[in-house]
Protein backbone atom coordinates (compact mmCIF):
# COMPACT_ATOMS: atom_id res chain seq x y z
CA UNK A 1 0.00 0.00 0.00
CA UNK A 2 1.35 3.41 -1.18
CA UNK A 3 0.67 6.35 0.65
CA UNK A 4 -0.20 8.84 -2.22
CA UNK A 5 -0.76 12.66 0.01
CA UNK A 6 -0.52 15.63 -1.95
CA UNK A 7 -1.60 13.53 -5.13
CA UNK A 8 -4.15 15.63 -7.62
CA UNK A 9 -5.76 13.97 -10.72
CA UNK A 10 -6.85 16.31 -13.75
CA UNK A 11 -10.10 18.31 -13.73
CA UNK A 12 -13.35 16.77 -14.75
CA UNK A 13 -15.66 18.38 -16.17
CA UNK A 14 -19.73 17.70 -15.69
CA UNK A 15 -23.21 19.46 -17.02
CA UNK A 16 -25.79 19.53 -14.16
CA UNK A 17 -28.65 18.04 -16.05
CA UNK A 18 -32.43 18.52 -15.12
CA UNK A 19 -33.83 15.22 -15.41
CA UNK A 20 -30.82 13.87 -13.35
CA UNK A 21 -31.21 16.80 -10.78
CA UNK A 22 -34.87 15.90 -10.63
CA UNK A 23 -34.25 12.15 -10.35
CA UNK A 24 -31.58 13.26 -6.99
CA UNK A 25 -33.91 14.92 -5.46
CA UNK A 26 -36.77 12.71 -5.65
CA UNK A 27 -34.68 9.80 -3.87
CA UNK A 28 -33.64 12.02 -0.55
CA UNK A 29 -37.20 13.53 -0.81
CA UNK A 30 -36.62 16.95 -2.03
CA UNK A 31 -39.10 19.05 -4.11
CA UNK A 32 -37.61 18.88 -7.37
CA UNK A 33 -38.93 22.70 -8.27
CA UNK A 34 -36.64 23.85 -5.55
CA UNK A 35 -33.64 23.92 -7.94
CA UNK A 36 -30.40 21.65 -7.24
CA UNK A 37 -30.15 20.26 -4.32
CA UNK A 38 -26.86 21.07 -2.00
CA UNK A 39 -25.97 17.93 -1.87
CA UNK A 40 -25.90 16.74 -5.71
CA UNK A 41 -23.18 17.76 -4.92
CA UNK A 42 -22.39 14.41 -4.14
CA UNK A 43 -22.49 13.38 -8.35
CA UNK A 44 -21.24 16.82 -9.42
CA UNK A 45 -18.24 17.38 -7.18
CA UNK A 46 -17.44 13.98 -5.07
CA UNK A 47 -19.10 11.25 -7.70
CA UNK A 48 -17.11 12.66 -10.56
CA UNK A 49 -13.40 12.91 -8.83
CA UNK A 50 -13.80 9.77 -6.03
CA UNK A 51 -13.95 7.39 -9.32
CA UNK A 52 -10.46 8.80 -10.17
CA UNK A 53 -8.66 7.86 -6.52
CA UNK A 54 -10.03 4.62 -6.32
CA UNK A 55 -9.08 3.55 -10.01
CA UNK A 56 -5.53 4.51 -9.17
CA UNK A 57 -3.53 1.67 -8.65
CA UNK A 58 -0.43 3.53 -6.92
CA UNK A 59 -3.42 4.83 -4.52
CA UNK A 60 -4.49 1.10 -4.51
CA UNK A 61 -7.40 1.95 -2.25
CA UNK A 62 -9.27 -1.60 -1.86
CA UNK A 63 -12.96 -0.46 -2.57
CA UNK A 64 -14.41 -3.60 -0.65
CA UNK A 65 -12.95 -2.39 2.38
CA UNK A 66 -13.29 1.25 2.28
CA UNK A 67 -16.32 3.37 4.51
CA UNK A 68 -17.03 6.49 3.98
CA UNK A 69 -16.50 8.18 7.54
CA UNK A 70 -17.52 11.90 6.77
CA UNK A 71 -18.51 14.20 4.61
CA UNK A 72 -18.33 18.03 4.48
CA UNK A 73 -19.36 20.16 1.66
CA UNK A 74 -19.27 24.05 1.57
CA UNK A 75 -20.91 25.71 -0.57
CA UNK A 76 -19.58 30.00 -1.88
CA UNK A 77 -23.42 29.30 -4.28
CA UNK A 78 -25.03 26.71 -5.43
CA UNK A 79 -25.08 25.54 -8.88
CA UNK A 80 -28.18 26.02 -11.36
CA UNK A 81 -29.96 23.48 -13.72
CA UNK A 82 -27.64 23.80 -17.21
CA UNK A 83 -24.42 25.03 -15.54
CA UNK A 84 -21.32 23.40 -16.31
CA UNK A 85 -18.95 22.77 -13.18
CA UNK A 86 -15.40 21.31 -13.01
CA UNK A 87 -14.41 19.33 -10.54
CA UNK A 88 -10.50 19.03 -9.40
CA UNK A 89 -9.53 16.40 -6.36
CA UNK A 90 -6.36 15.78 -4.38
CA UNK A 91 -5.16 13.66 -1.63
CA UNK A 92 -5.11 15.93 1.00
CA UNK A 93 -3.57 13.35 3.38
CA UNK A 94 -2.85 9.28 3.13
CA UNK A 95 -1.99 7.64 7.14
CA UNK A 96 -1.88 4.33 8.31
CA UNK A 97 -2.59 3.68 11.97
CA UNK A 98 -3.04 -0.08 13.44
CA UNK A 99 -3.97 -1.37 10.22
CA UNK A 100 -6.51 1.27 9.30
CA UNK A 101 -5.35 3.62 6.73
CA UNK A 102 -6.99 7.10 6.71
CA UNK A 103 -7.44 9.06 3.18
CA UNK A 104 -8.55 12.83 3.28
CA UNK A 105 -10.09 13.55 -0.16
CA UNK A 106 -10.71 17.24 -1.21
CA UNK A 107 -12.64 18.39 -4.02
CA UNK A 108 -12.89 21.86 -5.81
CA UNK A 109 -15.95 22.57 -7.91
CA UNK A 110 -15.26 25.79 -9.89
CA UNK A 111 -18.18 27.23 -12.22
CA UNK A 112 -17.44 28.51 -16.27
CA UNK A 113 -15.66 31.89 -14.94
CA UNK A 114 -13.56 30.00 -12.30
CA UNK A 115 -14.85 30.84 -9.24
CA UNK A 116 -15.57 28.06 -6.83
CA UNK A 117 -19.13 27.05 -6.44
CA UNK A 118 -18.81 23.41 -4.04
CA UNK A 119 -15.64 22.63 -1.53
CA UNK A 120 -15.85 18.77 -0.46
CA UNK A 121 -13.93 17.00 1.66
CA UNK A 122 -14.25 13.39 2.19
CA UNK A 123 -12.50 10.82 4.51
CA UNK A 124 -12.49 7.32 3.57
CA UNK A 125 -11.47 4.86 6.13
CA UNK A 126 -9.69 1.55 4.80
CA UNK A 127 -9.40 -1.63 6.93
CA UNK A 128 -6.57 -4.02 6.15
CA UNK B 1 -36.66 22.12 16.03
CA UNK B 2 -37.37 20.69 11.68
CA UNK B 3 -37.71 16.58 11.71
CA UNK B 4 -38.62 13.95 9.61
CA UNK B 5 -38.44 10.38 10.00
CA UNK B 6 -37.81 7.84 6.94
CA UNK B 7 -38.04 4.91 7.33
CA UNK B 8 -35.47 3.36 4.71
CA UNK B 9 -36.78 1.02 1.75
CA UNK B 10 -34.62 -1.22 -1.14
CA UNK B 11 -36.81 0.80 -3.83
CA UNK B 12 -35.34 4.42 -2.32
CA UNK B 13 -32.21 2.80 -1.77
CA UNK B 14 -32.23 1.58 -5.57
CA UNK B 15 -33.14 5.25 -6.62
CA UNK B 16 -30.78 7.00 -4.96
CA UNK B 17 -28.17 4.51 -6.43
CA UNK B 18 -29.22 5.22 -9.81
CA UNK B 19 -29.76 8.93 -9.38
CA UNK B 20 -26.45 9.60 -7.97
CA UNK B 21 -24.06 6.90 -10.19
CA UNK B 22 -23.11 5.03 -7.09
CA UNK B 23 -24.09 1.86 -7.98
CA UNK B 24 -21.13 -0.01 -5.50
CA UNK B 25 -23.30 -3.42 -5.02
CA UNK B 26 -22.86 -3.32 -1.64
CA UNK B 27 -26.22 -0.91 -1.51
CA UNK B 28 -27.83 -3.23 -4.22
CA UNK B 29 -27.13 -6.88 -3.65
CA UNK B 30 -27.63 -8.30 -0.19
CA UNK B 31 -25.21 -11.11 -1.06
CA UNK B 32 -22.40 -9.11 -2.38
CA UNK B 33 -22.70 -7.06 0.55
CA UNK B 34 -22.59 -10.43 3.04
CA UNK B 35 -19.22 -11.79 1.57
CA UNK B 36 -17.43 -8.20 2.56
CA UNK B 37 -19.00 -8.75 6.24
CA UNK B 38 -21.99 -6.46 6.43
CA UNK B 39 -25.24 -7.42 7.51
CA UNK B 40 -26.81 -7.21 3.97
CA UNK B 41 -27.23 -4.21 1.40
CA UNK B 42 -26.80 -0.71 3.28
CA UNK B 43 -28.16 2.12 2.77
CA UNK B 44 -25.28 4.78 1.06
CA UNK B 45 -24.03 7.15 3.92
CA UNK B 46 -24.60 10.26 0.88
CA UNK B 47 -28.34 9.29 0.68
CA UNK B 48 -28.42 9.68 5.35
CA UNK B 49 -26.78 12.93 4.42
CA UNK B 50 -29.20 13.94 1.38
CA UNK B 51 -31.93 13.50 3.46
CA UNK B 52 -30.39 15.63 6.41
CA UNK B 53 -29.60 18.46 4.22
CA UNK B 54 -33.56 18.31 3.54
CA UNK B 55 -34.25 18.60 6.66
CA UNK B 56 -31.52 21.17 7.40
CA UNK B 57 -32.63 23.17 4.27
CA UNK B 58 -36.35 23.36 6.02
CA UNK B 59 -34.74 24.82 9.22
CA UNK B 60 -32.69 27.03 6.98
CA UNK B 61 -35.58 28.70 5.23
CA UNK B 62 -34.63 26.83 1.89
CA UNK B 63 -32.02 24.68 0.38
CA UNK B 64 -30.03 27.69 -1.21
CA UNK B 65 -29.07 29.45 1.90
CA UNK B 66 -27.47 26.33 2.91
CA UNK B 67 -23.81 27.22 3.28
CA UNK B 68 -21.79 24.06 4.70
CA UNK B 69 -23.10 20.82 6.00
CA UNK B 70 -20.74 18.14 7.76
CA UNK B 71 -21.77 15.06 8.94
CA UNK B 72 -20.12 11.88 10.80
CA UNK B 73 -21.16 8.37 8.83
CA UNK B 74 -21.76 6.26 12.96
CA UNK B 75 -23.71 3.70 11.75
CA UNK B 76 -25.47 1.63 9.03
CA UNK B 77 -28.88 1.85 7.79
CA UNK B 78 -30.63 -0.70 6.40
CA UNK B 79 -34.10 -1.23 4.49
CA UNK B 80 -36.60 -1.71 7.00
CA UNK B 81 -34.73 1.00 9.36
CA UNK B 82 -37.14 4.01 10.37
CA UNK B 83 -34.61 6.75 11.03
CA UNK B 84 -35.39 10.32 12.11
CA UNK B 85 -33.60 13.59 10.96
CA UNK B 86 -33.66 16.71 12.90
CA UNK B 87 -31.95 20.06 12.56
CA UNK B 88 -32.08 22.72 15.58
CA UNK B 89 -30.69 26.16 15.96
CA UNK B 90 -27.34 26.20 17.24
CA UNK B 91 -26.41 29.68 17.06
CA UNK B 92 -26.60 32.56 14.85
CA UNK B 93 -26.77 30.63 11.04
CA UNK B 94 -25.61 27.20 13.00
CA UNK B 95 -27.96 23.89 13.09
CA UNK B 96 -27.15 20.90 14.86
CA UNK B 97 -28.14 18.06 13.16
CA UNK B 98 -29.09 14.75 14.27
CA UNK B 99 -30.43 10.97 12.59
CA UNK B 100 -31.51 8.70 15.39
CA UNK B 101 -32.38 4.75 14.50
CA UNK B 102 -35.62 3.59 15.60
CA UNK B 103 -33.06 1.76 18.70
CA UNK B 104 -32.33 4.99 19.72
CA UNK B 105 -28.46 5.04 17.98
CA UNK B 106 -27.52 8.05 16.33
CA UNK B 107 -26.28 7.06 12.91
CA UNK B 108 -24.94 10.44 11.83
CA UNK B 109 -22.85 12.22 14.34
CA UNK B 110 -20.99 15.55 14.91
CA UNK B 111 -23.15 16.70 12.11
CA UNK B 112 -24.06 20.58 11.31
CA UNK B 113 -24.72 23.16 9.24
CA UNK B 114 -24.57 26.19 8.48
CA UNK B 115 -26.44 29.18 6.49
CA UNK B 116 -26.61 32.77 5.48
CA UNK B 117 -28.84 34.81 3.04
Amino acid sequence: MAAVAGRTYPAVRFEIESERVADFARAIGADPSDGVPPTFAAVYSLGVTAPQLFGDDEAAVDFARLLHAEQEFEWRRHPRVGETVTSQARVASDTSRRGIRFVSFETDTSDERGSIVCRSRALFVIRS
Amino acid sequence: MTERKVTFTREQIAAYAEASGDMNPIHLDDEVARSVGLPGLIAHGMLQMGIAATVAAGAAGGPQRLRRLAVRFAGMVVPGDAVTFSAEPAGEGKLEVKAVNQHGVAVLTKSVAEYGA
